[in-house]
């Protein structure tokens, strides 16, 4: 299996002094679904944000993190941008423009498509997360879920080959995260996952990966480790009660 | 508040909605810049707009009740310094004057706000050449004012759950640690912008 | 102080928007060149910002209210080019989608609270920040500024309202004058308070665009010149001609020209202004400008007053 993502003996401290990121290494196979778990401030956000180059700000040393073979570093920027894709938590951030479909085709647009081009890509993508027709509302109109599902579009008009989501189903009502559910388990590309939410990680990952004050506590398949209560208790989790009756193996 | 205060009807479907947003821009601003200039004598050409007005409003299906609100809400500032042009000798005529006009311009745009969307608006300004600065500033101006009003509100309601005393001093403590936090979060919220941005490709 | 249609002659709506134009042009280009790339969406932001500001009130005396311009905080916080953009945006949104302020009007709203009160506001906080070290003089100078800036503008859009023969200067300029006296004290102690709050939690912003800038020498210099022109210009065009009894020197231009002279003999009052006198004129006008002389050396005691206040003497011996 090709590595989609690989992370080298990462380390970040933020400018006021905060060591978020502490020596992590792992690597994401293509076509995988990880997802990232860990108690708050464990620095999964940071570390996501280091996956398509957004961190570090000044880019020193040797790299620590490949996609596809390439490192991430400041010559090739937008390569990795049209490679990695990442959902952003808090969906008003991304939703930066004022209709969805000059939004969706934002980053078509930035990596230089034509007009027809760009105009397929976000029909294909807002029919992939089920807003066909929404292509004039206005982001203000829209509720939440929708505007996160708009986002999805958003990024996956980019054609990603690796998809890195934070927290995608927060704030979303049972509605919501069936619909968001069923349209990330559709989607073939390889994705990370980071998020609090342990009963979308047993549906939708195969593997887990913990994480706990800046380093790699864990890292397998996720019914073993998400049922071992222990290891789940010692980092801030719980065992998921879809798992409170299952048989470890 | 409710979240389209500022266009509440730009969405509908009417024969004027469906008009392009370059040619409801033109007409307007005629209306406005023609009234403004033609002298108040000119009484064919206010009888003349007044209808046209009245005959867009009707095709534009907006309730009346709603535009009529707009209306007065907008008046009494026109009125407070209309009156002080009084003490002048005319003065009735140039009151006259200013109240007919200024009514009849601010009409003209709630109609112009009511009946085309904001993003439409901004795409006749790109195809006009105005510098991409100016346009994206005010995109995400439009975009972003009803989550900061959002902001606003809950600040608004959490201070008023856990504050007391209602002296003079303690208001402008409130306003000012509002608008302080305000900007703070503005701010930070420009920097998330601006990652994602990035984060798709923008240079 | 937003000027609806009907309300400024063609003349004056005509060369006020000129100049705006100007001064935009001029500050659009200053602010693509020292404006990073990241501090893009943040002019987006400040304008909802602003935007959302000038939506509350405070009260000032008796039943008044007023309500914030923001354009000191703006420039302080932003720079005085992107200062400039982003009251234009707030006045752009405020007039095609509120009507509050004319689209003829423009010009004139513009200059006024987007030019005048961005970079007087800039320019008075600039000399008055090196009187006075670190966030302290920050302060104090970030609250004077505002007051001045908000006391100019009010002057000059009394002189534009004088100008197209709406109210004579007599009555609009101690109107104008007195109130924005009052409602600039308000606008000075929410700069004062806003710009502690931001030092005290993203001080980088509040540093970014402090002293250095000012005390520079080097791509600001040709912006400013070029700002002070435009505002000199505006001041002679719109509030000398009242504050030195010189002949009308629009009208003039206007002749020459030969577009607005005629319009301006047919329009909205026969007689011009300038040659109005309302018995008095001389005292009230007068009585204004000493206010204001006094309201000047008031302000700015009192701006210190509120620095030393909001900024314990330990941190700005720290800066």
């Amino acid at each position: 299996m090709t590595t989609a993502t690989e992370v080298r003996e990462l380390q970040f401290r933020y400018p006021d002094g905060c060591e978020a990121l502490r020596g992590m290494s792992f690597g994401v196979g293509e076509g995988e679904c990880v997802g990232l778990i860990g108690p708050n401030g464990a620095g999964k956000s940071t570390l996501l944000l280091h996956l398509n180059g957004i961190l570090p700000e000044r880019f020193e040393g040797a790299p620590s993190v490949f996609v596809f073979g390439q490192p991430v570093s400041q010559a090739n920027l937008e390569a990795i941008r049209r490679t990695v894709g990442v959902l952003f938590q808090d969906p008003d951030d991304q939703l930066f423009c004022p209709t969805v479909f000059e939004d969706v085709a934002f980053g078509p647009q930035q990596f230089g498509d034509n007009e027809s081009g760009i105009r397929a890509k976000v029909h294909d993508a807002l029919r992939q997360v089920g807003l066909e027709g929404l292509e004039n509302r206005a982001p203000h109109h829209l509720s939440r879920g929708e505007k996160r599902r708009v986002c999805l579009a958003g990024v996956l008009a980019c054609e990603p080959r690796v998809l890195v989501l934070d927290e995608p189903t927060t704030d979303l009502d049972p509605r919501g995260k069936r619909e968001l559910k069923a349209v990330l388990q559709k989607i073939p590309t390889t994705k990370i996952i980071a998020t609090h939410d342990l009963e979308l990680v047993v549906e939708l990952c195969p593997r887990a990966l913990v994480m706990d004050r800046g380093v790699i506590v864990a890292d397998g398949p996720t019914v073993p480790l998400l049922s071992d209560e222990d290891l789940m208790l010692a980092h801030g989790l719980e065992r998921p009660h879809i798992l409170q009756h299952r048989h470890p193996h | 508040m409710r979240r389209d205060f500022l266009d509440r009807y730009s969405r509908l479907d009417s024969p004027v909605h469906r008009l392009s947003a370059a040619v409801k821009l033109l007409v307007a601003l005629s209306v406005v810049v023609a009234t403004v200039v033609i002298p108040i004598f000119g009484v064919a050409y206010f009888i003349l707009v007044v209808s046209f007005l009245a005959g867009v409003a009707a095709a534009s299906r907006i309730s009346p009740h709603f535009l009529l609100k707009r209306l007065l809400f907008l008046e009494p500032f026109v009125l407070g310094v209309a009156l002080l042009s009084l003490i002048q000798p005319s003065g009735g005529r140039v009151f006259a004057t200013i109240v007919v006009k200024s009514t009849l311009c601010l009409f003209t745009m709630v109609l112009l706000a009511n009946t085309t969307p904001f993003a439409e608006l901004l795409r006749v300004l790109q195809r006009a050449r105005v510098p991409a600065l100016l346009v994206t500033t005010l995109a995400l101006m439009y975009r972003y004012l009803f989550v900061l009003i959002d902001e606003v509100e809950r600040m608004k309601r959490a201070r008023a759950s856990r504050t007391f005393a209602r002296t003079h001093v303690h208001a402008w403590k409130t306003l000012a640690t509002v608008i302080g936090q305000l900007f703070v979060r503005a701010s930070e919220r420009a920097e998330r912008i601006y990652a994602a941005m990035c984060a798709r490709g923008w240079k | 102080m937003h000027i609806p249609d009907g309300f400024l002659d063609a003349k004056t709506a005509a060369a006020s928007a000129v100049l705006s134009a100007a001064g935009l042009g001029v500050a659009m280009r200053q602010a693509r060149m020292t404006l990073p790339a990241r501090r893009v969406p943040l002019m987006g932001l400040a304008a909802a910002f602003v935007f959302a500001a000038q939506m509350l009130n405070f009260p000032v005396v008796g039943g008044t209210s007023g309500h914030l311009v923001g354009a000191t905080l703006a420039a302080v916080l932003l720079g005085p080019g992107a200062s400039v953009v982003v009251l234009t945006a707030v006045l752009l949104v405020q007039c095609f989608l509120f009507a509050d302020g004319g689209v003829t009007a423009l010009g004139a709203n513009i200059f006024n609270m987007a030019i005048i009160g961005s970079l007087c506001g800039y320019a008075v906080y600039g000399g008055a920040r090196r009187l006075f070290a670190g966030l302290h003089g920050t302060v104090l100078a970030a609250a004077f500024a505002a007051w001045c800036s908000t006391v100019v503008a009010a002057v000059n859009c009394a002189g534009q309202l004088a100008l197209s023969g709406t109210l004579p200067w007599s009555v609009a300029f101690p109107a104008m004058a007195n109130v924005h006296m009052l409602i600039g004290v308000g606008e000075a102690i929410i700069t004062a308070l806003v710009i502690v709050a931001v030092a005290h939690e993203r001080p980088e912003l509040v540093e970014a665009n402090g002293a250095p800038r000012v005390a520079g020498v080097g791509e600001g210099w040709g912006g400013f010149v070029l700002y002070g022109a435009l505002i000199a210009v505006g001041l002679a065009l719109f509030v000398a001609p009242f504050a030195c009894s010189w002949p009308d020197g629009l009208d003039k231009v206007a002749e020459t020209f030969g577009f607005a002279h005629r319009a301006a003999r047919e329009s909205v009052v026969g007689a011009p202004m300038p040659e109005y006198r309302v018995p008095g004129v001389g005292s009230a006008s007068a009585a204004t400008a000493l206010a204001g002389v006094i309201g000047t050396v008031v302000v700015f005691g009192l701006a210190f007053l509120l620095a030393r206040a909001l900024v314990p003497k330990s941190s700005s011996e720290q800066d």
